[in-house]
């Protein structure tokens, strides 16, 4: 059955969305396997139903973040669905991460896992810790703003090789807008075997739901709540208004704040300038810390300082002198693991690294159908 | 909590609906058609299609050649080869790729190979743009190949299949593009009815080349080189004369298909609301859906609107066009194509509908979409209010008639 709701004067918030946060390689099968089973599923329930990545990801590269939207009609959709679709408003019902070290960082694109999430959403990790340690995270790195919804998590990878299974089951216990049995269904009529129907519904009897009521200045959430964007007036295109503009553009709390920041397009140079870093500094527009999944640590005991892993690393981003780490350039690839004849570096995971965090999720991060699609 | 297995379900009926991409949607298209060779170089979003190509080779699924060119300029050569020979053939890419094949694609058009391409429009970069916009579509506009816009991805499935079947028609034997909007179809996973190949095997039968090179049928030289003053106007005369002939051979093979699928299609052009319609929107592509949608919005206010979309670009359908724009106060073209310096600097499209209605011009506004920024459903809503007051007022915002809709910063 499908219930009558009001129609609201923006179009998409009438639709029912489901969005998946992955990285890149590792989750572009089994976010692919997710969004279609549900949207199948939706079909089945007589809903017009749509996925699609989000194109501005590049899912085919290992480690950076990506996203899936999955779209129910009520039961039509009556506009293109958007790529970028926070400044449209707050769409999201439900949100899945596919990886706990998702939980730490700005990604790319998004400042945080709530841009665009309405503030029902449920939230399904796949996950081994606990509730509360995941809403820990949450509150220390991504919440922003009052959540009254609801958390689940599952250790996906128990019940099947691919995590979508497991994932689709727990979200099943926290949204309605498909039922199992659809799910079921969308199963026979994509033609996925049988395993999955297992693991989906061991996923659901299985899963953790905990109930949200956090109000984000009260209750400690210490995320980016009341950090303000800092202003930027552009001046003529120089070294020091790009710089400017680049600070101000890291500091961005949310999508919106970022497209505020952005240049008109008075204030550009011809042909698009922009302004490296002077001889030797780092340029502040070009993190690339957000593709980490797994961090180097050096064990200074060990290190004989033959600099090795400094003339290995692709990006620069181990000192020569003193052979340190800058995690905020380092994209964890583990080369400097690989070529350090003493075992002085050791790859952990970013969860490890910066939570003392262990989540045996983590490790079993598995390569399903990849389906690159680009 | 019982757990719930399958076996304790009710039999229901599966639709046969299922959301797929619109790169897999035409690759199925591609697979129902059996076309003998395809080539493929990577380029999003042409990859996707590609992609689901060869799983559906290797799955075993589907037998055809797959060749992996070393760039676009090869892989159009491919096909265009493959065409003379005698096989159907399927190639396909996007943006500045489809720039780089150029070569291969002008003189395919000129010896009348009915080869079936892909163009997945992507922004012409610098720098990595790969948002969509019109124009690496439109660089072909005059080359003698036909160009169909889909809308969807259903459409676009259609659109591939009857594309064989024209390109192929005797009257024709002309390279056929179906244009897809980069992301906007060929990303979104939408439900597609994909028809059984038996359903269209009579629609679309296997592929006679009317000039195989074949020794057995005694020996055939194409595309020879000979002087300019012996051959070439009437070279291009016949191509001329091809273009004219597909009208009605399109106009044919679509009310042909809607007999073997069930599903309908105007073959030209599509119109919403334009029974009574005092302004018109006219677009091409996926965003007619937000078209349509803005119309809804304004009709609600008193605004009598109406959306057109092209479904061919070439042959563009002036006939057509002239007939459902006759009744209308003034026309705005929601236009994702450039044309720098052109008359008002306004877009490719704004002027080709302009030249079309000269016999009968309207008010016309253009606006523009242009580097790939996705348009809001608003900014839809935007263009008809501005063409609303200028029908009724002939005022616009300062006296423009060409408005760039997402631009950041003043649209002078």
């Amino acid at each position: 059955m499908i219930e009558e709701r009001k129609p609201s004067p923006n179009v998409l918030e009438d639709l029912f969305w489901v969005v998946i946060h992955g990285r890149g390689v590792w989750h572009t099968g089994s976010s692919t396997t997710l969004a279609r089973v549900l949207a199948m599923a939706g079909v089945i329930a007589g809903r017009e139903s749509y996925y699609y990545m989000r194109y501005d990801d590049s899912p085919e590269r290992v480690n950076i973040p990506m996203m899936f939207y999955v779209v129910m009609g009520n039961p039509r959709v009556e506009v293109l669905l958007p790529e970028e679709v926070e400044p449209v408003g707050r769409l999201f019902n439900a949100v899945v991460v596919m990886d706990s070290v998702s939980l730490l960082k700005e990604t790319s694109q998004r400042a945080t896992l709530f841009d665009g999430v309405k503030d029902d959403a449920v939230f399904v990790v796949n996950t081994g810790l606990t509730p509360p340690q995941v809403l820990a995270l949450l509150k220390k790195y991504q919440l922003t703003r009052d959540w009254f919804g609801k958390l689940v998590t599952v250790s996906a990878s128990k019940y099947h090789t691919n995590v979508a299974f497991g994932l689709i089951g727990a979200l099943l216990r926290a949204w309605d807008v498909v039922g199992l049995e659809d799910v079921l269904n969308a199963l026979e009529a994509l033609k996925i075997d049988e395993g999955a129907g297992e693991a989906i519904a061991s996923a659901y009897k299985d899963a953790s739901v905990t109930e949200v009521r956090i109000h984000a200045e009260e209750s400690g959430a210490t995320g980016r709540v009341g950090v303000k964007t800092p202003e930027f007036r552009p001046g003529p295109w120089n070294v020091e208004t790009y710089r400017e503009y680049q600070r101000a553009l890291s500091q961005a709390r949310s999508y919106e704040d970022r497209v505020k920041i952005m240049p008109r397009w008075e204030a550009m140079a011809p042909g698009l300038i922009e302004f490296g870093p002077p001889p030797g500094g780092k340029n502040i527009g070009f993190k690339t810390e957000f593709a980490r999944i797994e961090a180097p640590v050096i064990d200074k005991s060990k290190c004989v300082d033959c600099k090795l892993c400094s003339y290995f690393c692709p990006d620069g981003s181990i000192d020569f002198e003193s052979v340190e780490v800058d995690y905020e350039y380092c994209k964890g690839c583990g080369v400097c693991a690989r070529v350090c004849p003493t075992k002085a570096i050791r790859m952990v995971s970013e969860l490890e690294r910066v939570e003392g965090l262990n989540d045996p999720e983590l490790r079993r991060l598995a390569l399903v159908t990849r389906e690159y699609g680009y | 909590m019982k757990v719930l297995t399958r076996t304790d379900l009710e039999a229901v009926q599966i639709p046969r609906k299922k959301p797929i991409t619109g790169a897999r949607a035409i690759a199925e298209a591609v697979k129902i058609a059996d076309v003998d060779v395809i080539a493929a170089y990577p380029i999003r979003p042409y990859t996707g299609v590609m992609n689901a190509l060869a799983e559906m080779i290797a799955n075993g699924e589907f037998a055809a050649e797959i060749i992996v060119a070393d760039s676009e300029h090869s892989q159009f050569e491919i096909a265009k080869h493959a065409s003379a020979v005698g096989a159907r053939t399927f190639v396909g890419s996007s943006g500045v790729g489809l720039l780089y094949a150029a070569e291969a694609i002008a003189v395919t058009a000129m010896d009348q190979l009915p080869v079936v391409a892909l163009a997945g429009c992507r922004a012409l970069d610098d720098p990595g743009n790969f948002g969509m916009e019109w124009n690496d579509t439109l660089f072909f506009r005059d080359s003698g190949w036909l160009v169909s816009w889909a809308k969807d991805p259903q459409e676009a499935l259609d659109m591939t299949l009857v594309a064989y079947r024209v390109a192929e028609d005797r009257r024709v034997m002309l390279p056929h593009f179906i244009v897809v909007d980069g992301a906007t179809i060929t990303h979104i996973a939408a439900p597609v009815d994909t028809p059984p190949k038996e359903d269209v095997t009579e629609f679309l039968p296997p592929y006679r080349p009317h000039y195989p090179l074949d020794p057995a049928q005694g020996p055939v030289t194409k595309a020879q080189h000979i002087a300019p003053s012996l051959i070439g106007p009437e070279q291009r005369k016949h191509v001329d004369v091809a273009m004219k002939r597909s009208r009605d051979v399109i106009a044919e093979a679509w009310r042909d298909y809607a007999d073997y699928v069930r599903r309908t299609y105007d073959p030209f052009i599509e119109t919403f609301h334009m029974d009574d319609a005092e302004i018109a929107l006219v677009t091409m592509g996926a965003y007619t859906v937000n078209a349509l949608h803005a119309v809804k919005e304004v009709r609600r206010d008193g605004i009598k609107a109406g959306v057109v979309r092209l479904r061919y670009f070439r042959p563009f359908p002036a006939w057509d066009l002239e007939k459902v724009l006759s009744g209308v106060g003034g026309i705005g073209v929601l236009d994702f194509s450039y044309s720098f310096g052109s008359p008002d600097s306004a877009g490719v499209v704004f002027n080709e509908v302009r030249a079309a209605m000269y016999g009968n011009p309207k008010p016309a506004l253009d606006f523009l979409f242009l580097g790939g920024r996705e348009p809001k459903p608003a900014d839809f809503v935007k263009a008809l209010k501005v063409l609303h007051k200028y029908v009724r007022t002939g005022d616009t915002p300062e006296g423009k008639r060409v408005f760039w809709l997402t631009l950041r910063g003043e649209d002078v």
